[in-house]
């Protein structure tokens, strides 16, 4: 199915590292918005927690601990879906309107729709789709529910420094433009719909600098996919022009032909 | 003289259909995954998620039955002999009007390579499923390589039954009744297999 967007139309998040103080409200928020449970997890020395998104966790705060002789610096990333403007998971999934395009740009899904096949993992550039008990996917659709309703995402309403800032995405980006910020996410992947104001290079993040729809995965949907539907009706086409052409090679032509086939 | 002689067991011909009807299967069911184009062909089954637990079922089966095949005729698939390599040079006649003859035996090159390109298919679209059918349990990479691998496959493979079937019916009249019935006509072996012929009959060229 074609991934249309309307850049004018799209809503998104400007996640503002700068402003994030680590505490999680966005989590809590987005649990308690969309009847998620807690995950049970295990203290593993760090404040982060949980240590990765699952399919009832569908944003959270990743901590990056930086020790240097003098201090240790932390730094916070609001982790979620980006609502890529050429999304790899909707370009792969095969059930038309499990993974699909609002008019918002975002990247929504319908478990009902879902056949499971877990397509969407493998295409993803940032590794977020995660499958729940049932085996449907579940990530981040911004709260669709809410925008839909004219409300802000749960996480950004419940973002006590506005360091997940809601609203028309080219609106967010001029703004923090003008502040002089570094944009992630503004032209990649036909721009992210949660887009990042980040305080260093994106690795320090572990975000990948130079996100892309996994190579493979471009060449299965782009270029195997359609040559491979004209493969098939060359194929019979070649077959077809073969019988009219030169045609079938018949037994029976031998029998007045006594030497054929005693070669 | 008898009219007709034996080409293919009673077994060899089940097992070829079994391996034919369980292709034809995880054609159907995955013609879906394939591309959103195809999604009507998940109705067939009754949605998208029986259609991919058919083709994981078909696929075993296909797997096994397609590999035991290859095993079964391995030894007169997989050597090439001088006449082979004539039928080569010619392209087995089949790109001209003119009669041509080549002494081949129950197998021409063509059938043969036919029959090792299916089994590494077989391979290597088995072992790419495997790393689909639970995509968290491997590395990402691996299942993105996988995923492309498998449609190439799958592409290659179709085009080349698309060629076997023609060849197997219309092309060559006379085939398709080794895979129905079991016997081939005498004439029509003699024409096509006639090293075969002898060696089956005794008859001397």
């Amino acid at each position: 199915m074609a991934d249309t967007i309307n850049q004018a139309a799209r809503k998104g998040i400007l996640v503002d590292t700068a402003r994030c103080i680590g505490c999680r409200s966005c989590q809590v928020a987005c649990k308690q918005w969309n009847k998620l449970d807690a995950d049970k997890t295990v203290n593993q020395g760090t404040f982060e927690n949980p240590r990765d998104l699952t399919s009832a966790l569908y944003n959270r705060i990743r901590f990056v601990e930086k020790e240097t002789p003098e201090a240790v610096t932390w730094r916070f990333l609001n982790e979620r879906c980006m609502q890529c403007g050429d999304a790899g998971c909707i370009k792969v999934c095969p059930s038309p309107g499990a993974l699909y395009r609002t008019k918002d740009g975002i990247v929504a899904y319908n478990k009902e729709k879902c056949i499971s096949c877990k397509y969407c993992v493998s295409a993803c550039p940032f590794n977020i789709p995660r499958y729940d008990a049932n085996d449907k996917v579940s990530k981040c659709n911004l709260c669709q529910s809410r925008i839909d309703g004219g409300m802000t995402p749960a996480c950004a309403k419940a973002c006590p420094t506005e360091a997940l800032k809601f609203g028309k995405r080219n609106d967010l980006i001029a703004r923090a433009k003008a502040a002089k910020k570094e944009i992630y996410g503004e032209n990649v992947l036909n721009g992210l719909g949660v887009a990042y104001a980040l305080e260093g290079p994106p690795e320090q993040y572990g975000l990948p600098p130079n996100p892309s729809i996994p190579l493979s995965i471009f060449l299965w949907k782009d270029v195997i996919k359609p040559l491979g539907i004209l493969g098939f009706w060359g194929s019979i086409g070649a077959m077809m022009l073969h019988y009219v052409t030169i045609g079938p090679k018949k037994v029976d032509d031998d029998l007045n032909n006594k030497e054929g086939g005693n070669e | 003289m008898s009219n007709y002689i034996e080409r293919f067991s009673t077994s060899e011909r089940v097992l070829h259909w079994i391996v034919t009807a369980s292709f034809f299967t995880l054609l159907l069911t995955g013609l879906g995954l394939y591309s959103t184009l195809f999604n009507g062909y998940f109705t067939l089954f009754g949605g998208g998620r029986n259609a991919i637990l058919i083709h994981k079922i078909s696929g075993v089966l296909f797997f096994l039955s397609s590999l035991y095949m290859f095993f079964n005729h391995q030894k007169d698939v997989s050597s090439f002999d001088q006449d082979d390599k004539q039928w080569v040079t010619e392209r087995g006649g089949y790109l001209s009007r003119n009669a041509s003859h080549f002494n081949i035996g129950k197998y021409n090159p063509g059938q043969k390579l036919f029959a090792i390109f299916i089994a590494a298919a077989t391979l290597v679209l088995g072992v790419t499923g495997l790393f689909i059918w639970a995509p968290t349990m491997f590395p990402r990479w691996i299942v993105q390589l996988s995923l492309m691998t498998h449609g190439l496959m799958f592409v290659c493979s179709i085009m080349f039954v698309v060629v076997h079937v023609y060849l197997a019916t219309i092309g060559n009249p006379g085939t398709i009744e080794a895979m129905l019935y079991g016997n081939v006509r005498s004439l029509w072996a003699r024409k096509h297999h006639p090293k075969w012929y002898r060696e089956v009959t005794g008859e001397k060229p």
